[in-house]
């Protein structure tokens, strides 16, 4: 995949060639979702009515905060599953820092202390990820076993029972909105815009790609390869608190185990995110449309009467499709 | 030469330098051999720990029920070692353990004979593995996400199948006899489960360990460009690894079905993630950190006693999954540390723990 961007002229002083306009396939991506959504458009009024478009939204936040987690370690640890950088502890770590906020505010401390504690938890839990990595664990290895461990944690915080979690901030997270945008979707909207600043337009986040992308190249030319990575896995684990609160307050509820439900949908987001790109990278706007796209897709399914079991299913070709177009334009771009 | 080794000294982690440098106290074999040491350890500390805790714990009766429970563990991971072997994952064994449960278990509700359904359920078992086949070698999917595309697809299908996740129950008298032995079973006073959970580790571990096939195996999964130039065929090969994780997820499958006389959906994806566990603490177990059958199973009797033990304490359900997290990162890591100072002849230990920037970075070091 980086072989794409790697194509730099050798010194032989041709003239750089200009840069080609991204071909047809390049917008496949797009194509897919403004396809799959005009269907839904034709197919049920009420789908591009403003209140279901808001819920889409609201449904998206979720998945789309803890999928911008993901997708900085994806980024910082190379997108190569089996050895690169992956978080599957994103899901379990969103569900405990649900209820220790819940936990934490039926105890009597504020939203924002309650808030705080399930925060420090989900980072507490990033830095484990971190610090097992950088010692030389594979991620994928670390984060199974800290995902046991989170959701455990869950079990015995929450004592396995729902825990209400209601009033104040959690209030107006799941009904308050500004100027007509619901609350999670600015939450959203503002963690979106930080996380694409600071991976798109600082020197973290271009240090981030060339650790993720070349590791021997980054270390060589001074980039300390282990702090970025443990940075990484620190970030996806508060992201993913904060997603987990989200959670919480829409469902105005921690529900113990719900970690495990969001997870395939957190990678799936995050994976996704390559085919919103140009150079067929892991990349932040990518996961938020395709969180937007995946939430669209089961809210649409859902409305032309598709039995909720399709949406699985749908989810798992679509995931199919996603990767055939991204291998396709790899084989491409290769040559 | 010089470029090189200049920045080397703003390298985030010197890796094994410094601790090279100090004087060996310890013989060298030892040094080598003490990660391979941290699995057997384990299981004996968790052996010792438990009795001291629970005096029935190391009676012989309840060690032969851990292993009965532990079967289809064993069978789920014996199978995924295989494809690790091969240098693949696949996280879909759980669909192919599901499907092949529901299967049979559906086939003996509608009356058909004892073979007729453990065929059509291992056939169904296959199926998986033949998607997978296809995704990963034909389509050039990564491993990871297409299992993980078949899984989503897979548990999805499950829910259409029994519509919308009714578990199915057989009624006791209707079952063959011979369907019910399979799960159920005793020869000679042991459990039939443990028995052909055995011989399919013993089938599957001389075909990976003794064979022509299994040394291609091997090989594919560890150089397998080398493998491709040298002659291999490295496609055919990872087609039958993937085909084989999975006929023996669905073996595992069938089992179930028989043994719980029924299926309840998603029931064979909670093996997953104790089976990926169990396989790479087996790994620790090789000089090579090599996935090997008998390593997997070693992991998983560690996995099996601990679960155990833990309920024979009175440990509570919610503490159990901490347990075997914390029991299994520290495994890990431990065998990651010590093999991390070692000589340089035995870096390759780190092979399958280590990403590949810090391999290389430990190989430039020395």
């Amino acid at each position: 995949m980086s072989t794409a961007i790697l194509e730099i002229p050798g010194d032989t002083g041709a003239p750089t060639p200009t840069r080609k306009r991204p071909s047809l396939l390049a917008w496949a991506g797009y194509g897919v979702v403004v396809l799959v959504l005009g269907i839904f458009a034709l197919g049920s009024p009420y789908f591009l009515q403003w209140e279901n478009l808001s819920s889409v939204l609201n449904q998206a936040a979720v998945f789309g905060i803890a999928g911008i987690g993901l997708a900085v370690v994806i980024i910082t640890g190379g997108d190569d599953v089996l050895e690169g950088g992956i978080d599957l502890s994103v899901g379990a770590t969103a569900g405990l820092a649900g209820s220790v906020t819940a936990v934490a505010a039926a105890a009597g401390a504020g939203s924002l202390r309650a808030v705080l504690t399930g925060l420090a938890v989900a980072a507490a839990l990033g830095a484990l990820n971190g610090a097992a990595v950088i010692l030389g664990l594979r991620p994928l290895l670390a984060t199974l076993a800290t995902m046991g461990i989170a959701t455990s944690l869950d079990l015995v915080v929450s004592d396995n029972i729902k825990v209400a979690l209601d009033g104040g901030v959690f209030l107006w997270l799941r009904q308050g909105s500004i100027a007509g945008l619901p609350a999670s979707v600015l939450v959203l909207a503002v963690a979106a815009l930080v996380s694409w600043w600071a991976v798109a337009r600082t020197s973290w986040g271009v240090h981030s790609y060339a650790v993720g992308q070349n590791s021997i190249a980054a270390s060589i030319a001074g980039l300390s390869v282990a702090r970025h990575r443990f940075m990484s896995y620190v970030i996806s684990g508060v992201l993913g608190g904060i997603a987990g609160v989200l959670l919480a307050s829409r469902l105005s509820a921690a529900v113990p185990g719900i970690g495990g439900q969001i997870l395939l949908d957190i990678i799936l987001v995050a994976y996704m995110s390559t085919v919103f790109s140009r150079r067929l990278v892991v990349n932040i706007p990518g996961t938020v449309v395709a969180a937007i796209f995946v939430a669209g897709l089961a809210n649409g399914l859902t409305l032309l009467g598709v039995a909720s079991q399709w949406v699985g299913a749908a989810k798992g070709v679509l995931i199919l499709l996603v990767l055939a177009v991204v291998v396709v334009r790899g084989r491409n771009t290769a040559k | 030469m010089t470029i090189t080794q200049q920045p080397q000294k703003n390298l985030p982690a010197p890796r094994s330098e410094t601790r090279e440098l100090s004087p060996v106290t310890v013989p060298r074999r030892w040094r080598s051999l003490a990660p391979r040491l941290i699995a057997p350890v384990a299981l004996a500390a968790i052996l010792l720990g438990f009795s001291l805790l629970s005096p029935v714990f190391l009676s012989v009766g309840n060690l032969v029920g851990v292993l009965g429970q532990m079967a289809i563990l064993a069978l789920v991971a014996t199978g995924l070692t295989v494809v690790v072997r091969a240098g693949g994952i696949d996280l879909s064994i759980g669909v192919a353990v599901d499907l092949a449960a529901l299967a049979s278990a559906a086939l003996i509700a509608d009356g058909y004979r004892a073979w007729v359904a453990i065929v059509v359920g291992l056939f169904f078992g296959l199926l998986v593995g033949v998607v997978n086949a296809a995704l990963i070698v034909g389509l050039r999917i990564p491993p990871f996400l297409a299992t993980l595309s078949v899984w989503f697809i897979g548990s999805s299908v499950q829910q259409l199948l029994t519509g919308g996740g009714a578990p199915i129950y057989l009624s006791k008298p209707r079952v063959p006899i011979e369907f019910a032995l399979l799960g159920r079973g005793y020869l000679l006073d042991v459990d039939g489960v443990i028995v052909s959970a055995a011989l399919v580790a013993l089938f599957i571990g001389a075909l990976l360990g003794t064979t022509r096939w299994g040394r291609s195996v091997t090989v594919t999964g560890e150089q397998p460009t080398a493998a491709r130039i040298s002659g291999l065929r490295i496609n055919r090969i990872t087609v039958s690894a993937y085909l084989l994780c999975s006929l023996v997820g669905g073996f595992a499958g069938v089992i179930l079905a028989s043994r719980t006389n029924g299926f309840v959906p998603g029931s064979g994806q909670a093996y997953l993630m104790d089976a990926i566990g169990a396989v790479f603490i087996g790994a620790t177990l090789s000089r090579f950190s090599r996935v090997s059958v008998p390593g997997t199973l070693m992991g998983v009797l560690i996995f099996g006693l601990l679960s155990n033990g833990m309920n024979l304490v009175g440990l509570s359900f919610f503490w159990q999954g901490l347990g075997r997290g914390v029991v299994l990162l520290a495994i890990l890591l431990l065998g990651v540390l010590l093999s991390r100072n070692l000589p340089s002849g035995t870096g390759i230990l780190t092979r399958l723990f280590t990403r590949p920037a810090a391999r290389s970075t430990a190989r430039t070091t020395t």
